[in-house]
C-alpha cells in the first residue's frame, strides 16, 4: 500500500510516527523498571515508596504519550479508498481472498493516476502543436496524383493553348518519335530553334540551336548535338538551369507554361541590350540570361 | 551563314596599308579574337563581245571561305541589278571556253587578302585591296555567324565593330543591308557587297 501512504499528509504522518515511537519507548522503559526494579541509592529507607512514585511517574508519561499519539493520529487525514461493496472482501477470512482487496485498491490507484497523468499530457501536447510540413504536402499530393499519367491529347491541348498565348512569332510542333515521350520543336521567329523533350508534362531535356542550323538529321531529330555557335550553347546551358527552376511535379501545367513563356523571351536575344550594363556584348556574347521572373535580359556576368 | 558587313577603313595620311593592318590586328586581338589563317576574295570581270548586242559584264568572284564555289554575277541589262549564279569550280574552265562571247578585261583583276580572326561567334577579316600591283585600300569584313537576320543583330555587330574600328562605323547599316533588313542573309550577300566595293575601288584612282 505504498501508493496509499504516498497520498497522506507527510508532515502529519511523520509527527504521528514520532509520537508512536516515543510512546513505545516510554512503555518499554516502564516494563523495564517493572521487571528489573529500582536499585537502592542514597537514603534507602523508603524502598517501596520510591518504587511506587517512580512507577507512577512513568505511567503518567505513558498516558500523556498515548494522548499525544491519539491527537496526532486524528490529525492525519485518512485517505481511505471506498470501493463500495467490494469492501466486504476485506472481511473474508479465507487465505486465498486475503490479498484480494489490497490488490484491488492498488489497481484502482494505478488507473486513477493514469487518468490524471494523461490529462496533464493532453494539455501540454495541445499547447505545443506538432505541425509537420510533410503531412500537409502529403494531403496536397493526394489531390493531384495525375502528373505521372497524362494522356497525349491533354499534352497537345496544353501545348496548343500555351503556343496561342505566346503570339504568332512562335511555332511549336510536337512529335512522338519514341512512343509516349513528347518532343517539341520550338521555332522563335528567325532567331533560334529549340528542342524540348517532355516526360508526361515535365521538361526533361532542352537543346537550343541557331535559326539556320538543322534540327533533323537523316530523318531523325538530333536532340543530343550541340549548336555550332557559342551563344546558343550558352542559351542551352541557361535553358537547362531554367528547366530545373520551373520543375514542379505538383503543378506540371503551370511549370511548362512558365518555362515556355520564359523561353519565348529569347526572341529579343540579339536586339535587347543588357539591363545592367546597357551594352549588347560582353565577352563577345549578347545577353544570354533572362531573369526567371521579370524576363529581363542580362549578361552571364551581370546577373543580379 | 550569318550577317556579313563590309566596311571600308580609310587609310590615314602618312600610313601604309601594312601599318594599318598591323594596328587593326592589335586591336582585334585585344578584343579577344584569335588568328585563324588568312583569307582571299578575288574578282575578275569579263565583258561581252559585240556579237551579243549591248555590252554586259560578268563578274567572277572566289571566296576562300567557300572554296568549292565560284560566284558569277551578271549585270542585268537595265538598272544596277545583278543576276547571281553560284557554281562549282569548273565554271572557271567553262569561262575559258566562252572566250568567244566574254573576254576578260585586262588589268582589272582585283582582290582583297589578309588575316582572318575568330572572336566568339564573330569572324573578322582584315583585307588589303590590291588591283594588279597597286594597293587600293583596306576592307574590313565582319560576320556574325549566329544570326542571319540584320534587323535583329545590326546593333550587336555595330557595337562590336566600333570596338576596334572606332568612329568610322556609321550608326545606320550600309545601304545594301538596309535594303534587305528583314531578310535572312547568306554568303551571296557578302559577295555582292564585295563586288560593290570593288567597283567603287576601280572607279577611284589612288588609295581610298
Amino acid at each position: 500500500m505504498a501508493d496509499h501512504s504516498s497520498k497522506l499528509d507527510i508532515v502529519q504522518a511523520t509527527a504521528a510516527l514520532k509520537s508512536l515511537r516515543s510512546l513505545r519507548n516510554n512503555v518499554g522503559t516502564l516494563f523495564h523498571s517493572l521487571t528489573e526494579g529500582i536499585g537502592l541509592q542514597l537514603g534507602q529507607d523508603s524502598k517501596e515508596s520510591r518504587f511506587v512514585a517512580e512507577l507512577q511517574q512513568q505511567l503518567v508519561t505513558v498516558q500523556s504519550g498515548v494522548k499525544e499519539f491519539e491527537e496526532a493520529i486524528n490529525n492525519v487525514d485518512s485517505v481511505q479508498v471506498n470501493l463500495g461493496n467490494s469492501g466486504h472482501l476485506n472481511q473474508d477470512c479465507t487465505p486465498d481472498a486475503l490479498h484480494l482487496y489490497e490488490s484491488l485498491v492498488t489497481s484502482y490507484r494505478w488507473t486513477d493516476n493514469l487518468t490524471e497523468y494523461s490529462g496533464y499530457a493532453t494539455t501540454l501536447l495541445s499547447q505545443n502543436a506538432l505541425k509537420r510540413s510533410t503531412l500537409i504536402h502529403a494531403k496536397r499530393r493526394r489531390l493531384q496524383p495525375s502528373s505521372q499519367n497524362v494522356a497525349p491529347q491533354t499534352i497537345d491541348s496544353v501545348i496548343n493553348q500555351v503556343c496561342r498565348s505566346l503570339g504568332d512569332n512562335v511555332k511549336i510542333e510536337t512529335f512522338r518519335p519514341y512512343g509516349s515521350s513528347t518532343v517539341l520543336q520550338i521555332t522563335l521567329g528567325k532567331i533560334m530553334k529549340g528542342i524540348v523533350v517532355l516526360k508526361r508534362l515535365m521538361v526533361e531535356w532542352v537543346v537550343v540551336k541557331g535559326a539556320t542550323e538543322e534540327l533533323i538529321e537523316d530523318g531523325k531529330i538530333d536532340m543530343w548535338g550541340e549548336s555550332r555557335y557559342k551563344v546558343f550553347r550558352k542559351v542551352t546551358e541557361n535553358a537547362n538551369a531554367a528547366m530545373l527552376h520551373f520543375y514542379s511535379p505538383a503543378y506540371p501545367e503551370l511549370a511548362i507554361r512558365s518555362f515556355l513563356t520564359w523561353f519565348n523571351s529569347y526572341q529579343s536575344l540579339f536586339t535587347s541590350p543588357c539591363k545592367k550594363c546597357g551594352h549588347h556584348l560582353h565577352n563577345l556574347l549578347p545577353p544570354t540570361w533572362r531573369d526567371l521572373r521579370t524576363l529581363d535580359p542580362y549578361h552571364e556576368d551581370c546577373k543580379p | 551563314m550569318g550577317v556579313i558587313v563590309l566596311q571600308l577603313f580609310a587609310v590615314p595620311d602618312g600610313k601604309s596599308g601594312p601599318q594599318v593592318i598591323e594596328m587593326l590586328t592589335k586591336r582585334v586581338i585585344a578584343l579577344g579574337a584569335v588568328l585563324s589563317g588568312s583569307f582571299i576574295v578575288d574578282c575578275e570581270t569579263y565583258s561581252s563581245t559585240a556579237s551579243l548586242g549591248a555590252p554586259r559584264s560578268v563578274h567572277l568572284l572566289h571566296n576562300s571561305e567557300t572554296p568549292a564555289s565560284v560566284f558569277a554575277l551578271l549585270e542585268a541589262a537595265s538598272g544596277n541589278k545583278t543576276v547571281a549564279l553560284v557554281a562549282d569550280n569548273l565554271f572557271d574552265l567553262l569561262m575559258l571556253k566562252l572566250s568567244n562571247f566574254y573576254t576578260a578585261k585586262k588589268q582589272t583583276k582585283i582582290e582583297s587578302r589578309g588575316p582572318r580572326f575568330e572572336a566568339g561567334d564573330f569572324l573578322v577579316k582584315l583585307g588589303s585591296v590590291t588591283m594588279g600591283p597597286a594597293f587600293k585600300g583596306i576592307l574590313v569584313e565582319v560576320e556574325y555567324q549566329a544570326c542571319s537576320l540584320p534587323a535583329a543583330c545590326w546593333d550587336l555587330i555595330r557595337e562590336f565593330m566600333q570596338g576596334f574600328l572606332g568612329g568610322c562605323v556609321p550608326s545606320t547599316p550600309p545601304q545594301y543591308i538596309q535594303n534587305r533588313f528583314g531578310d535572312m542573309l547568306g554568303t551571296i550577300d557578302g559577295i555582292n557587297q564585295y563586288l560593290e566595293q570593288f567597283n567603287a575601288f576601280r572607279k577611284t584612282t589612288g588609295i581610298r
